[in-house]
């Protein structure tokens, strides 16, 4: 009896978010599959069904170029957000030894994240430019004659920006998983002799795994989305996933951006799932 | 604690200094914020300094010749806190449910993960779409909130799971036990033993929903949010209004954290009690 | 703050008061037009009492879409205007897809061609407008003067009228309903950093010019950066057009490939998409030649930064705005959007338009809103007497300045060609692409 009772009462309880996820993501996206099988043509989406959006986006070299280059960007981000976030986590779960300090610290970190990020994007602009601080300070120092170019408005300046923007999604969940080894365990190393290097190694690095997964989930995914950074830091002429549904949809070119869409999707889910072999999400919170 | 009496070894003044590199590297553009918005009343969005004034922080509260900010930024700031309550309750209901395994819960618990990783502009389109075909209207506090809500719950259910797993089942024995009925047990063990937990949620969900753009951008309907605002307003405006825009909220956020850390002092200080 | 957000929810509230009332309302508003019509300043009009309540919500790009205009509706005629300003893309977008979170459209003649058929918009009876004649012949019949030459790509007029109230067939000729009603236009060239290139520049072809490689711009709105590389590689001598504004396929791939090599060896700094971009580009020293929009180098010149805007041989690349109806406008509301219209050509706003470099639809209104000074300055490009102050009350030229261009008919006389949309606008748009990705 108790236990039809407290089932009843876990589906009351999750009924809510169920919902949501129903209304505004599973039938979105069966919307977007469906879509991307009609035609369209200046101004208007027309029902149909027809191939002809997979055909053009599949045939054509320039996605083959986008989704390389869109790549190139997620992996390099990843690349460096890892590194960064690593040594920050670690920095701050087994240096800084008062929760307080740590609650602090985080704080200091996660600040910048309320100015909205179009703003702080266009502020690299001042600071990279022909003309900006670096270059000023660079030729300054006599370190440089003449301008760096590829400071902005460059690959370079894209993945600058995306590192900017989600090193932190990084920190957080390897803090998490860091937070949950047994210092015991460090210790245990330690005693046996291992060395710092051999203790991060052996130890750190294999207990980490599970937050670096969640992390690189996150950062992968949300830059391999991504068109705001890649327009703005790379004065547009750089072509991303992200961007190319983007402009599809300034374009009213729905059923193009759909399809676009959906091949995204398959991609990211493949990505997700190779790196959800790696680790059980659920019991690893 | 013998752990906290030895000396600092070399590495964490390596760490440290890392650490603090990374802190510049995060404020580092908003410093370039920071001077400009202090720009002369000729002054431009780039360097150099054309005078130096706070015109610009006026100008802000005044009439700009397109769009609106004060607008945008009473919607926006509506929109977070209704996104924050919502996924506040609603996260630790989920949270609540998911302690019992149930017919379908890790469908839920898979659609959450989808929604984290689903690219924010194919929602936004979905959504645009989906209200487009069936013709409704999109609003800020229609399909926007959805919007956002899909973004947050995932970060909301996750933290509840994180914090469940690691809840001392005792303590709620110990309270039924003493006679506590399930919602009394809920709402003097079990809430004040999450609630700073609970702020997490609140403000990591408001500063998502805040700062969201790919997924308002369709859904917003016909009045702007404030980083569409901000958005359209790079197509027209050229002054450091802008900067002292990202002056204030910054000013804004230590304003609103510093409360947030207060409060959880204040409730940590009461659990000591 | 006029421009404050009334919720949506206060709109249609105000909606079903109307059609509540609303053969009472149309009645009196006809009326009213009627004695209106005989007042000595032609509005307003409508003397229904509960204009002060209408709202009317426009969105267009930030061009137009100026909160002065709101405060002076207001002050002229008593109903609420709610401004909101997007990037063009975004305006089409909404036009479109979401008819009902407007009233009035702000948009520009180049996508009043791909919106209008879709039949959200609802033609206008230009008998109903007083100013209607005083409407400049560009957007009647193309013809500045009568013996103009009709600009290649979507010239206004071609998109400019309909069959009858109902249809969304484009006219041939000018009839009775007018589909936008024609506000600002303006030809557009290339912006140039004289300090930083020393010698006179006289044709499109210095775009690709390798003297500037790295610091040339092109903006990156598919249907209008075609038409500036069109300008280009036609002025290299590379490829003759039949019409710039609809393109065959050839001349799409030919033009971009002749762009993609350009961009290939590096002659591009950056695109960019919106105003601002293109004024930073420019200030900052980034970009010292590109495709411009005149108040940007306005916003240039403003902070005190050489800038030109460059007439060019070749001529220019023109295009137009107007403002149109919502479908869904009925009874009170529609008196009050036909109010709000024929005011719009009275000249107030004619006037603010054309002190910031842009030209009135109905000149001859605006003129009496503008001191002789200024109109000689902006108009008939004559050098300004005193200091030519913008509408904002800042200075923008000091006394004795030309305008880049010269006059009216001048800049306006020499327009090669409007912005426009193709019929193989698809595979332009995908050719785009490539040039992007490339």
């Amino acid at each position: 009896m108790a236990a039809t009772e407290s089932k009843r009462s876990s589906y009351f309880m999750i009924t809510p978010m169920a919902l949501v996820f129903t209304v505004f993501l599973v039938v979105p996206l069966l919307t977007i599959i469906v879509v991307s099988f009609w035609d369209y043509d200046e101004y208007r989406i027309l029902p149909d069904f027809i191939f002809e959006n997979y055909r053009y986006l599949l045939g054509s070299p320039v996605t083959w170029k986008i989704y390389l280059n869109t790549f190139k960007y997620a992996a390099l981000t990843w690349l460096f957000t890892l590194l960064i976030g690593f040594t920050v986590a670690y920095f701050l779960a087994f240096h800084i030894r008062s929760l307080t300090w740590q609650i602090v610290l985080f704080m200091v970190c996660t600040i910048p994240f309320w100015t909205s990020n179009i703003i702080r994007m266009i502020s690299w602009i001042p600071f990279l430019g022909r003309n900006g601080l670096l270059n000023q300070a660079l030729m300054g120092m006599g370190l440089t004659d003449a301008p760096l170019e590829f400071l902005l408005f460059s690959d370079f300046a894209v993945i600058l920006a995306d590192v900017h923007l989600y090193t932190l999604f990084m920190v957080v969940p390897i803090f998490n998983s860091m937070m949950r080894i047994d210092r015991a365990l460090i210790e245990a190393a330690r005693d046996a002799g291992a060395g710092a290097w051999n203790t991060l190694r052996h130890v750190v690095i294999p207990l980490s795994k599970p937050g670096i997964a969640i992390g690189s989930i996150f950062v992968i995914t949300v830059v391999m989305g991504d068109f705001i950074t890649v327009r703005l830091m790379s004065g547009g002429q750089s072509a991303s996933v992200g961007l190319q549904i983007s402009n599809e949809i300034g374009l009213l070119q729905y059923p193009a951006a759909a399809a676009s869409a959906v091949v995204l999707l398959l991609t990211v889910l493949l990505i997700v799932a190779a790196l959800l072999r790696l680790v059980d999400i659920r019991k690893e919170l | 604690m013998a752990i906290n009496r030895e000396k600092r070894p070399l590495s964490f003044y390596f760490l440290a200094a890392f650490f603090a590199l990374f802190v510049l590297f995060l404020y580092g553009p908003m410093l370039t914020i920071f001077i400009l918005s202090f720009q002369g009343p000729r002054g431009g969005l780039t360097f150099p300094m054309n005078g130096f004034s706070v015109h610009w922080f006026g100008n802000l509260f005044e009439q700009q010749a397109v769009g609106d900010f004060g607008g945008s930024f009473l919607r926006s700031l509506k929109l977070g806190l209704i996104v924050m309550v919502v996924t506040v309750v609603v996260s630790f209901m989920a949270g609540l449910a998911f302690r019992r395994r149930f017919y379908g819960d890790s469908i839920v618990f898979y659609l959450a993960i989808a929604s984290l990783i689903v690219p924010s502009i194919l929602i936004s389109l979905g959504i645009g779409l989906l209200f487009n075909i069936v013709q409704i209207q999109p609003n800020w506090f229609t399909s926007a909130l959805g919007a956002h809500l899909t973004w947050t719950f995932p970060f909301g259910l996750l933290i509840m799971f994180a914090v469940f797993n690691r809840f001392d089942r005792s303590y709620e024995e110990a309270a039924r036990d003493l006679g506590a009925s399930p919602w009394q047990t809920i709402q003097y063990v079990v809430l004040p033993m999450v609630a700073p937990s609970l702020i997490g949620v609140a403000m990591f969900s408001f500063t998502l929903s805040y700062d969201e753009f790919a997924r308002t951008l369709m859904t917003a309907g016909a009045l702007n949010t404030l980083p569409l605002e901000i958005y359209g307003m790079t197509t027209n405006v050229t002054t450091p209004v802008l900067y002292a825009l990202g002056t204030v909220t910054t000013g804004f956020s230590f304003v609103v954290i510093a409360v947030a850390l207060g409060t959880l002092v204040i409730l940590r200080r009461r659990g000591a009690k | 703050m006029t421009t404050e957000n009334t919720k949506p929810a206060k709109t249609a509230l105000i909606d079903k008061d109307v059609t509540r009332r609303g053969f009472v309302k149309g009645a009196a508003a006809t009326a009213g037009v009627a004695i209106g019509s005989g007042a000595i300043t032609g509005f307003p009009t409508i003397w229904a009492q509960n204009i002060k309540d209408v709202t009317l919500r426009q969105f267009g790009t930030g061009v137009s879409n100026i909160n002065a205009v709101a405060d002076k509706v207001k002050e002229d005629l008593g109903f609420t205007l709610q401004m909101t300003a997007l990037d063009s893309d975004a305006v089409a977008q909404r036009a479109v897809t979401q008819p009902n979170s407007f009233d009035i459209a702000d948009i520009e003649y180049w996508i009043c061609k791909k919106v209008f058929p879709s039949g959200t918009l609802q033609p206008m009876d230009t008998t109903k407008l007083s100013n209607y004649d005083k409407i400049t012949p560009i957007f009647i019949n193309g013809k500045l003067t009568p013996e103009s030459v009709i600009a290649q790509g979507t010239a206004p007029h071609t998109v400019g009228f309909v069959e009858s109230a109902d249809s969304v067939e484009f006219a041939a000729e000018p009839t009775q309903w007018m589909t936008l009603i024609p506000t600002i236009y303006n030809a557009d060239t290339l912006g140039i950093r004289p300090d930083l290139i020393g010698r006179p520049i006289s044709s499109w072809t210095e775009l690709l010019n390798p003297e500037f490689k790295g610091k040339a711009s092109i903006l990156n709105i598919p249907s209008i950066g075609i038409m500036d590389a069109a300008m280009v590689c036609e002025a290299m001598g590379e490829i003759t057009y039949g019409d710039k504004g609809n393109m065959t396929v050839e001349e799409i791939d030919k033009t971009m490939a002749i762009m993609i090599e350009a961009k290939q060896a590096g002659q591009f700094r950056a695109f960019w998409k919106s105003f601002d971009e293109s004024v930073n580009l420019m200030a900052s020293g980034e970009v010292v030649i590109q495709s411009m929009w005149s108040p940007a180098v306005a916003a240039v010149r403003s902070k005190g930064i050489d800038c030109i805007y460059q007439p060019l041989k070749e001529g220019s690349r023109a295009w137009g705005g107007g403002i149109g109806l919502a479908k869904h406008l009925s009874g009170l509301e529609l008196d009050a959007a036909y109010e709000y219209i024929d005011w719009y050509l009275s000249g107030w706003v004619g006037a603010y338009l054309n002190r910031q470099g842009y030209y009135s639809a109905a000149p001859s209104t605006a003129k009496n809103f503008m001191s002789e000074d200024e109109w000689g300055f902006w108009m008939e490009g004559k050098p300004a007497q005193g200091d030519i102050l913008s509408p904002d009350g800042n200075i923008m030229e000091k006394a004795g300045a030309v305008r880049d261009g010269g006059s009216f008919e001048a800049r306006m006389g020499s327009v090669a060609c409007w912005n426009s949309v193709m019929d193989e606008n698809r595979h332009m748009v995908r050719k785009w692409n490539e040039f992007i990705a490339a």
